[in-house]
């Protein structure tokens, strides 16, 4: 069985390639790899020929609310952006913190990781927060791709913050242990990265203005422009996430795509000057089109490497490492998973292994922790990067994507180490979860 | 990352028709099947102990009417005694309880006491796919007669009947953070709420049968995966921990296989084990076993693996020592899984009778796991050609 199913695995990657070398988009070599897989399989029944289109069809599913999250959050943005919000918001950072850089940046770390802490989505702190911090950052002399990068490893950090976590939430709804006891788990180490993160790639200034050269470099505001206006669409959001976790039971549940919808519909509302809906939300979706196209493929690719038995080899190849390799492995096999399978990743491998660390006397919650801080790295990798692609959709960086993931290697590999050690002394680390109980 | 710079299309407006065209098709074709899957029923013949097959939104009106709805097979003993909750597919993956509660309905007789007996407790979840999972549609049983055709389903509700989904779902009454999957499972949604979200109404309404109508004990059947660590078990909370202890000695002793006590964790909010037995008089018991099909690592996922659950990356893990119960060249059949499931359970009801004579349960016609192992699950099944139509309900 190991060979056929390596023979199929090798049909995917050939597909992949073959389609990449006749410049076919990301999106369009996936669907190859996907068709390739399911065709191949076809041939040993796994799946019959028959049941192939249901395989492909239903494979596009699995990520269909979170595109609805990632279109109505940028949709609510955009409006945002064109009633002249952002610019105000940008304006006021630069006035207030100029001065006091470290203030400026950690403030900054703080707006980005609020909205991904509450939703467990790092896109949705890009899409909600990501444009006016990316303006503010270069208006403290940081270049787009230090921006880009900042913008990234922050997002990254605030879907593994908590209170919501979902890799964490996955592992332990398969697994059986309570999402509880990683306030402090997590809440500590994202702080800490975080913190580095920005003084890391943020403290140098690199631009040779200085405030009101940076004032007068930023777009104006229009008239009628004040704070309430840019406020209230986000009082609007925030409070119907806050309304659902204070009464749970007295609110009805609203999901993202509403609550950004309100938010949206809000901004609108207020905004000084009436942008044209129609035309905003045609170019917000043609802008977004390739990342959607990039989960749906992703879907329909995970679909077939199931069917097929790639998945399981693959879950079965990473927990048949020796220990010692499984380790170090992890610095490879986590980020490189997300990339692949996004939150997929969490059941196919982070299940096995996490009830492999617990029957070795590891401690699953912080094991859980460690794993989840890093996870969201990988989503910055081909072929989905959904959050890497975002930060540089954001931030306007205008060079090759592998030119902005160079600038994240030294956060990216302190995080790395970081959470390695926190699986490996997952034991000793475990006072973190009483502290948090 | 950015596309790569392509020449312009010759006729982009026909390309784009083609385009479309196809992807129609391939929609059309792909979801027909899923389509039928959602509506397809499998014949269940109420056998001679069936005395009346009611409705779970009796107990509880926010269920009526709703595609959630599930069938309850009552089987009345002439003489009055203790009762019984058995239900099954609260994840619709886990097959084994499906077939042991259709056997159950086909064949026994309640000579003392009431069966209660839902099918299917998470009815959206058993007519729902999990998109990237990569699951057969159906599975096949052979018997005497001909095949006996079931739906795979899912472990979630569909957002069919539960969306949009919260970012997180907090656990009524308790207000425990749990997934927010969570709120589509219903071993998540206990106790429930009458007028909460769908998957608490369908365990609410679960709750207050128990509730009104006294029943002295409940089985929720699953199955777990061999790298799961609590598998092949019997958990149960400290109120019944008493009668799983002694059903498993006895299982062990007396029919030859495993089914350990696995303590109900206090601080895990939203499971059947403890929360039936935390908001009720009823004694709780959930019962696992080993399911292969539902590990990670493991090849295609085929009926065969389903009902065999043979695979050779297990078989190599077990070497390594990464399972959690013993696993040879045999896999961990259909038969046997099922067979666990009657056994533990009428060794469970015969035990609760021994030590409470007044609320004894007694019946007959129920094979054991000896007899499914021999004779195989489809030897147990009715054929719904030779029974009443009246005695014929798809579920």
């Amino acid at each position: 069985m190991t060979l056929q199913i390596g023979v199929l695995l090798l049909l995917m990657v050939a597909a992949y390639a073959v389609a990449s070398l006749k410049k076919l988009s990301v999106e369009l070599s996936i669907l190859a790899a996907a068709v390739a897989g399911g065709l191949g399989g076809a041939f040993l029944k796994t799946p019959p020929l028959g049941e192939l289109p249901r395989h492909l069809v239903e494979g596009m599913f699995p990520y269909l609310d979170v595109m609805l999250v990632f279109s109505t959050a940028t949709f609510f943005m955009a409006l945002v952006s064109e009633s002249g919000g952002v610019n105000y918001v940008v304006r006021g950072a630069i006035k207030l913190f100029y001065n006091v850089r470290v203030v400026a940046l950690l403030v900054l770390m703080i707006i980005i990781l609020i909205p991904g802490a509450l939703t467990g989505a790092g896109s949705v702190s890009i899409l909600v927060v990501g444009a006016p911090v990316a303006l503010a950052l270069k208006a403290l002399g940081i270049p787009e791709r230090k921006t880009a990068a900042i913008l990234f490893i922050v997002a990254g950090l605030a879907a593994a913050a908590p209170p919501v976590n979902i890799w964490a939430m996955i592992l332990c709804a398969g697994t059986a242990i309570p999402y509880v006891g990683f306030t402090y788990t997590l809440g500590i180490p994202v702080l800490i990265l975080g913190t580095f993160t920005v003084l890391w790639l943020g403290l140098k200034k690199e631009g040779g203005m200085d405030k009101a050269a940076a004032l007068a470099a930023l777009p104006p505001v229009p008239p009628g422009m004040k704070g309430w206006r840019v406020l209230v669409p986000f009082v609007v959001f925030f409070g119907m996430v806050i309304a659902n976790r204070t009464w749970p039971f007295a609110t009805p549940i609203f999901g993202l795509p509403l609550e950004f919808s309100a938010a949206a519909f809000t901004a609108w509302l207020v905004s000084p000057r009436k942008p044209d809906v129609l035309k905003l939300a045609l170019n917000t979706m043609k802008r977004l089109l390739p990342l959607l196209a990039t989960m749906i493929v992703v879907g329909m690719l995970q679909q077939i490497m199931t069917a097929t038995g790639v998945r399981g080899m693959i879950s079965y190849a990473v927990i048949s490492i020796p220990l010692v390799l499984l380790f170090i492995g992890l610095a490879v096999i986590i980020p490189v998973s997300e990339g692949v399978l996004t939150y997929g990743a969490a059941a196919i491998l982070g299940i096995p292994l996490i009830w492999f660390f617990d029957s070795i006397g590891l401690h699953a919650t912080v094991a859980i922790a460690g794993l989840s801080i890093l996870w969201p790295l990988g989503d910055g990798l081909p072929p989905t990067a959904l959050i890497g692609r975002l930060s540089v959709m954001v931030s306007d960086y205008k060079g090759t994507y592998w030119s902005f993931l160079r600038q994240t290697w030294v956060p990216w590999l302190v995080i790395t180490i970081t959470s390695i050690l926190m699986v490996v002394y997952s034991a000793k680390l475990s006072f973190l979860v009483k502290w948090s109980m | 990352m950015s596309a790569p710079e392509s020449k312009p299309l010759a006729h982009p407006v026909r390309v784009k028709i083609v385009l479309a065209v196809l992807a129609a098709a391939l929609t059309v074709a792909g979801g027909v099947p899923l389509f039928k899957h959602r509506h397809f029923g499998t014949p269940f013949v109420a056998g001679p102990g069936v005395t009346k097959v009611i409705k779970l939104s009796d107990y509880s009106p926010g269920l009526k009417g709703r595609f959630v709805d599930a069938d309850v097979f009552v089987m009345e003993g002439a003489e009055p005694g203790g009762k019984a909750l058995i239900m099954a597919n609260t994840h619709a993956n886990e097959p084994a309880g499906y077939l042991a509660v259709k056997i159950l309905i086909e064949n026994a007789v309640v000579q003392k006491g009431t069966l209660y007996i839902i099918p299917t407790i998470n009815v959206s979840a058993s007519r729902n796919t999990k998109a990237g999972d990569g699951y057969p549609l159906y599975y096949d049983i052979p018997t005497d007669w001909g095949r006996v055709r079931f739906r795979m389903g899912t472990r979630d509700a569909s957002p069919l009947e539960s969306w949009p989904d919260p970012d997180v779902y907090i656990h009524y009454p308790d207000k425990q953070l749990l997934s927010y999957l969570d709120l589509r499972n219903t071993n998540r949604t206990w106790p429930g709420r009458p007028n909460g979200p769908m998957m608490e109404r369908v365990t609410y309404a679960a709750m207050e049968l128990m509730r009104k109508e006294k029943i002295d004990l409940a089985f929720d059947f699953h199955g777990a995966e061999t790298m799961f660590p609590v598998t092949n078990c019997i958990v149960a909370p400290q109120k019944s921990a008493k009668f799983a202890t002694l059903a498993s000695m006895m299982v062990k002793a007396m029919e030859g296989f495993d089914s350990h006590v696995e303590p109900s964790p206090q601080n895990f909010r939203g499971l059947s084990h403890r929360e039936i037995g935390d908001f009720s008089n009823t004694l709780p018991f959930l019962l696992e076993a080993p399911i292969p099909f539902l590990d990670q690592p493991t090849g295609p996922k085929t009926v065969k693996l389903l009902l065999d659950g043979k695979d050779p990356f297990l078989l190599s893990l077990a070497k390594k020592k990464k399972l959690f119960v013993s696993y040879d060249a045999n896999g961990w059949p259909m038969d046997k899984r099922v067979g666990q499931h009657m056994s533990t359970t009428l060794e469970i009801i015969r035990q609760f009778s021994k030590k409470t004579p007044d609320r004894a349960i007694r019946l007959s016609g129920a094979p054991k796991y000896a007899d499914l192992v021999r004779d195989g699950v489809g030897k147990y099944f009715h054929d719904p050609a030779k029974a009443e139509p009246g005695r014929i309900h798809y579920e």
